[in-house]
C-alpha cells in the first residue's frame, strides 16, 4: 500500500496540489464551502426533525436538497484532490476512516428522513416519537464527521511528503 | 514598520498568557478543539441564517419565511460559537491576524452581515413574515438575503486563507 501511495504523490497532480503556492488553498477554500453548505442543509433538517420550526412543514425541506448536492459535490471533488495532495497521510490516519464513518451515516439517515417522515408529513399525519432521536442522531453525526475532519492535520502519523 | 497607533499588540500578548489562554491553545488538543466548535457554530450559522437567506432568495418554496425564521436563534448560539473560539485563536497570536490581509477582510464581512441584518429587522423583516408559503419576498428582501450569504461565503473564504498570510505579512493601514 505504502508504494501505491509513494506513487500517487508522484503523479504531476499530487506534486501541484502540494507544491503550487495556491491550490492547496483554493482547494482547501472550495472544501469548507461545500461542507458548509452540505452540513447546513442537513441539519437544518435534523433541527426540523427534532421538533424546531415546528411550524414549517418538513417535506418542503426537500427544497434544501440541491443545496445539499451543491456542497456535496464540491466538497467530494475538492476532498479527492486533497487525497491526491496527501494520500499517505490521510489513509492511514484512523481519524479519516471515522470522519468518513460519521458523514456517510448522516447522509443515510436524512435519507431515511426523506423516505420515511416526508410522506407522514405530506399525508398531513403527526411524526412518530422515535423520529426526534433519528433526528438527533443524524445532527450528533454531521457534527462528528465535521469534528474529525477538523482533527485531521493534528492526527496523522505517517507523512511520507511535505 | 511605524508603531500600531491603535492596538497594543504587546498587551494583548500579555493578556493572551497571563489568562492561560496560550497555554491551553497551544496544549496537545486545545487548537483543534476550537477549531473544530468553530467550524461547529459556522455550519450553525449556515442551517438557520443560511438556510433562512436562501429561502428568501427562492430556494425551497412552501416553506412558510416566518417558521423558518424560529431556526435563527440557533444560528445566533453558532455565531456565539464562533465569536468565543474565535478570541481564542486572536489571543494566541494577536499579531498574526490584527496585520493579517485575510483576517481584516473576514472582520470587514462580518461587520457588513451586521450592518445587513440591521438593514433586514428595519426594513424588511415585517414582509417577509407576512408573506404566504409560496411567496417570494420583496426585491429588497431578495438583495438583503444574497448580501448575508455573500458575507458568509467571503467569511469562510477569508477565514481559510488567515493561514495563507503568515508574517512577514503585515498589512496595518492605520498604521
Amino acid at each position: 500500500m505504502d508504494s501505491f501511495f509513494a506513487w500517487i504523490e508522484q503523479t504531476p497532480l499530487s506534486i501541484y496540489v502540494r507544491e503550487d503556492l495556491y491550490a492547496f488553498f483554493v482547494i482547501l477554500i472550495f472544501h469548507s464551502l461545500g461542507m458548509a453548505f452540505l452540513v447546513g442543509g442537513g441539519a437544518a433538517i435534523c433541527l426540523r426533525v427534532v421538533g424546531l420550526a415546528s411550524g414549517a412543514p418538513l417535506q418542503k425541506f426537500r427544497g434544501f436538497f440541491p443545496v445539499m448536492w451543491v456542497g456535496l459535490t464540491l466538497a467530494v471533488i475538492s476532498g479527492v484532490l486533497l487525497l491526491i495532495g496527501y494520500p499517505a497521510k490521510a489513509l492511514t490516519n484512523p481519524v479519516f476512516a471515522l470522519k468518513f464513518a460519521c458523514l456517510i451515516s448522516a447522509g443515510l439517515l436524512v435519507r431515511e428522513i426523506a423516505r420515511r417522515l416526508f410522506p407522514l408529513a405530506e399525508r398531513g399525519e403527526e411524526l412518530p416519537s422515535w423520529s426526534r432521536w433519528l433526528g438527533l442522531a443524524a445532527l450528533l453525526l454531521w457534527a462528528g464527521g465535521v469534528t474529525a475532519g477538523k482533527f485531521l492535520p493534528y492526527t496523522h502519523h505517517i507523512l511520507m511528503v511535505s | 514598520m511605524r508603531p500600531d497607533p491603535i492596538f497594543d499588540v504587546a498587551a494583548l500578548e500579555r493578556f493572551g498568557i497571563d489568562t492561560g489562554i496560550f497555554a491551553v491553545m497551544n496544549s496537545k488538543w486545545g487548537w483543534p478543539i476550537c477549531e473544530s466548535i468553530h467550524f461547529l457554530g459556522l455550519c450553525l450559522l449556515m442551517a438557520s441564517v443560511g438556510m433562512f437567506d436562501l429561502r428568501m432568495m427562492g430556494v425551497a418554496r412552501g416553506l412558510p419565511m416566518s417558521a423558518l425564521h424560529r431556526l435563527v436563534p440557533f444560528g445566533v448560539a453558532g455565531w456565539l460559537m464562533c465569536v468565543a473560539t474565535g478570541f481564542l485563536f486572536f489571543m494566541t497570536a494577536p499579531g498574526q491576524y490584527l496585520y493579517n490581509p485575510a483576517f481584516q477582510t473576514k472582520m470587514t464581512f462580518m461587520g457588513l452581515a451586521g450592518v445587513n441584518m440591521a438593514l433586514f429587522y428595519a426594513s424588511a423583516a415585517s414582509a417577509v413574515h407576512a408573506a404566504g408559503p409560496e411567496d417570494l419576498p420583496p426585491l429588497r428582501a431578495r438583495l438583503i438575503a444574497l448580501v448575508s450569504l455573500g458575507c458568509w461565503v467571503g467569511v469562510i473564504t477569508c477565514g481559510r486563507l488567515i493561514t495563507f498570510f503568515r508574517p512577514p505579512y503585515h498589512w496595518c493601514i492605520w498604521c
